[in-house]
């Protein structure tokens, strides 16, 4: 029985984000959030070694208290528990307090034999949060994996390497990010959505965890943006097919058997 | 024992509302959507009538995400180069404010919520497979190869009620029982917007016109202000685009937007988003059987909206239409029945409310709108008589009885049938 956590991040779509012309800030008004997209290829990773091995898959997020539909979508896939770390004191947290926030939020569950971190997040892409996790708990870790398979208490992970794939075996406790499009994840059903929504997901405070405020959330973060810019847009390509060129798209879809 | 008293296919205004009306009673509630945040999804014109929805949240005004409230309605005609425009602006609307623009994808998640306050349980991000059939009756869902039960099904899927036609409670969708909407929201600051339609910061504008610049095409179209933003589209019937081999509705609200009567109004705004739906239009002819041992078919889905081509409701008959379904599961639960013989009840409700009244009391309307003269001849007979009395150019005036006439015979109506439509019209609007 493995005891398996899933560490995961509600984005703004990257479909609706705009810059905003005059701020030159991100615009996320318009956008939807949803689960950081290979933070679903992470749970796909543990709902697969969990119908492997067996265990127990515990999906875990740092946000505000509307975060909850993204642990519920994922217990709908598959994953059995869920917990919001919800409290003011950690919003406007960069990476280094939300690995440190993380980490002890695992350490207070009991901590786990394995935890799998999406490779990155796409609204910062970073990539820092999950060997954060791992160095705050001194787990191991592997890095951009997109296979996981568990022998004589050691995990054998096949990695993304410049160029190549690397396989490697790390001891337990562990910690794996997993990269984007690794596996084809399952999707939610109506009998397993049912069911997450019945049993909800825990609420865990800094009551509870009782964190130096100086380690978390903006106090805690090092980081200081002093400038953004934007790119120009790239010089209009005038081959670029226009909305009159459709017609000709689908036929040629249809003729590669691409649609029906 | 089934898994719940009812569940609700599609969260929309009617899904919702049913939901509600049953959970406030004390039923076990299922209320399924396909996307998440629930109703995210779901698009209209963009004007909400809240009568019936005070029956189930009478504080709507107050928590609803609500955009403007219609201070001022117009209904005109355009030409390729006039329009012709009723403006009602009332203080009456001010004092009653009971109809207000809305952008669906904000009020259709808080409605949702409501129902899961009430105690339904809201799952949003599942598609419904098919319904669960047992003898002859619908007894549940089907999702993923789980069946889960219910005592009855309501069917609100908007529509394009999938569900319903493959477990044959209508038949497929036919091109006369749609029109195609196709929808821009063009952002716009709150102070250009109150500049310009002369609005007070909760005030709002509801305008639906007339195409009388296509060829050969029954459109209607729409402009309604948000609080910041305007939405835009026009309205055309799937037969007449399909007759006319028109593939490509983007053209049409494109030339709506550049009317040199509308390009003015959104000059300075940015597209923010698009969309195309389709709009139930078939009338009293196109409404199903409406009930059945185990299921109740309710809004878009049960076929009802209405369109004189100025006028476009859909909102407030989904609402009423759920409210009366909720009323009559809670009815069926209390006298443990949900046969068809017990659910036949929601139909007798919808009889004595204005929903099945108004769709039998227009049941000729298709032919006012589908009255090709009222798009093509009328709008242009319009301007040539105010051109004729309006224009001073040195020419002798007319009695309007004579200019009529001329119009007419310019535009090669014959006065007989000129005559005749007008009586029509007279008669079934």
């Amino acid at each position: 029985m493995l005891k398996i956590a899933v560490m995961i991040k509600q984005v703004p779509d990257s479909q609706d984000i705009s810059i905003d012309p005059v701020t030159k800030t991100l615009n996320r008004s318009m956008a939807r959030n949803v689960v950081n997209p290979p933070d679903v290829n992470a749970t796909e990773a543990a709902i697969e070694l969990k119908s492997k091995y067996g265990g127990e898959i515990t999906v875990i997020t740092m946000g505000p208290p509307m975060a909850d539909s993204a642990l519920l979508e994922l217990m709908g896939r598959g994953a059995d528990n869920g917990v919001l770390v919800t409290d003011r004191v950690f919003a406007g947290a960069d990476t280094w307090p939300t690995a440190f926030t993380l980490a002890s939020v695992a350490d207070y569950l009991g901590g786990f034999d394995v935890i799998f971190c999406g490779e990155e997040t796409t609204d910062s892409s970073t990539g820092h949060v999950g060997p954060g996790i791992a160095e705050f708990l001194g787990y191991e870790q592997a890095t951009y994996v997109h296979k996981t398979e568990y022998q004589d208490e050691h995990f054998i992970v096949e990695r993304d390497i410049e160029g190549a794939e690397e396989t490697i075996k790390i001891g337990k406790p562990a910690v794996i990010t997993i990269t984007l499009n690794a596996n084809e994840p399952r999707n939610p059903t109506l009998k397993k959505k049912i069911a997450a929504y019945k049993k909800g997901v825990r609420l865990v405070t800094n009551k509870e965890l009782q964190l130096d405020p100086a380690c978390i959330g903006l106090k805690g973060s090092p980081t200081i943006v002093k400038d953004m810019k934007t790119v120009p847009d790239p010089v209009k390509n005038p081959s670029k097919p226009g909305i009159e060129e459709l017609d000709k798209i689908v036929s040629v879809l249809i003729e590669k058997g691409v649609v029906k | 024992m089934p898994d719940y008293d009812a569940i609700v296919v599609g969260a929309g205004n009617a899904g919702s509302a049913a939901a509600i009306t049953m959970a406030n009673n004390g039923l076990s509630v299922l209320l399924v959507d396909r996307s998440d945040p629930p109703g995210a999804k779901n698009l209209s014109g963009g004007v909400l009538w809240g009568n019936d929805l005070a029956q189930i949240l009478p504080k709507w005004q107050s928590e609803a995400p609500l955009e403007r409230f219609i201070q001022d309605k117009k209904i005109g005609f355009l030409t390729d180069k006039s329009s012709i425009i009723i403006d009602f602006k009332t203080k009456i609307f001010e004092e009653n404010k009971v109809g207000y623009t809305v952008l669906r994808s904000k009020f259709d998640p808080w409605l949702a919520k409501k129902a899961r306050e009430a105690g339904a349980t809201v799952i949003p991000g599942i598609t419904v497979e098919s319904l669960a059939k047992k003898d002859g009756k619908i007894i549940g869902v089907e999702e993923s190869g789980d069946v889960i039960t219910s005592n009855v099904v309501i069917l609100a899927e908007g529509i394009n009620p999938r569900l319903a036609i493959e477990a044959g409670l209508r038949g497929p969708l036919q091109d006369w029982e749609v029109s195609v909407g196709v929808k821009e929201i063009i952002k716009l600051s709150p102070q250009k917007i109150e500049d310009r339609f002369n609005l007070s910061s909760t005030s709002g504008l509801a305008s639906e016109y007339i195409m009388g610049n296509l060829q050969e095409l029954n459109v209607g179209a729409f402009f309604y202000t948000n609080k910041d933003s305007i939405s835009l589209g026009i309205v055309a019937p799937m037969e007449n685009l399909r007759e006319n081999g028109i593939t490509h509705t983007y053209d049409i609200i494109e030339q709506f937007k550049e009317h040199p009567s509308i390009a003015p109004l959104i000059d300075g705004g940015t597209v923010a988003e698009y969309g195309a739906h389709m709009i139930p239009e078939g009338g009293m002819e196109m409404v199903p059987k409406l009930y059945g041992d185990g299921y109740m078919i309710v809004g878009d889905a049960a076929g009802f909206g209405f369109s004189n081509g100025l006028v476009l409701q859909g909102m407030n008959y989904a609402f009423l239409s759920g409210i009366l379904a909720g009323e009559t599961a809670v009815n069926a639960k209390g006298r443990n029945d949900f046969t068809s013989e017990a659910l036949a009840l929601y139909r007798q409700k919808l009889e004595e409310s204005y929903v099945l009244k108004d769709l039998k009391t227009f049941k000729d309307i298709r032919k006012v709108t589908n009255n090709k003269s009222m798009y093509t001849t009328y709008p242009k007979m319009l301007e040539s008589i105010l051109l004729e009395m309006l224009w001073e150019r040195g020419q002798p005036k007319k009695k309007v009885r004579d200019i009529l006439g001329s119009c007419a015979a310019d535009l090669k109506m014959s006065k007989l049938k000129t005559a005749t439509d007008f009586y029509y019209i007279y008669r079934r609007m």
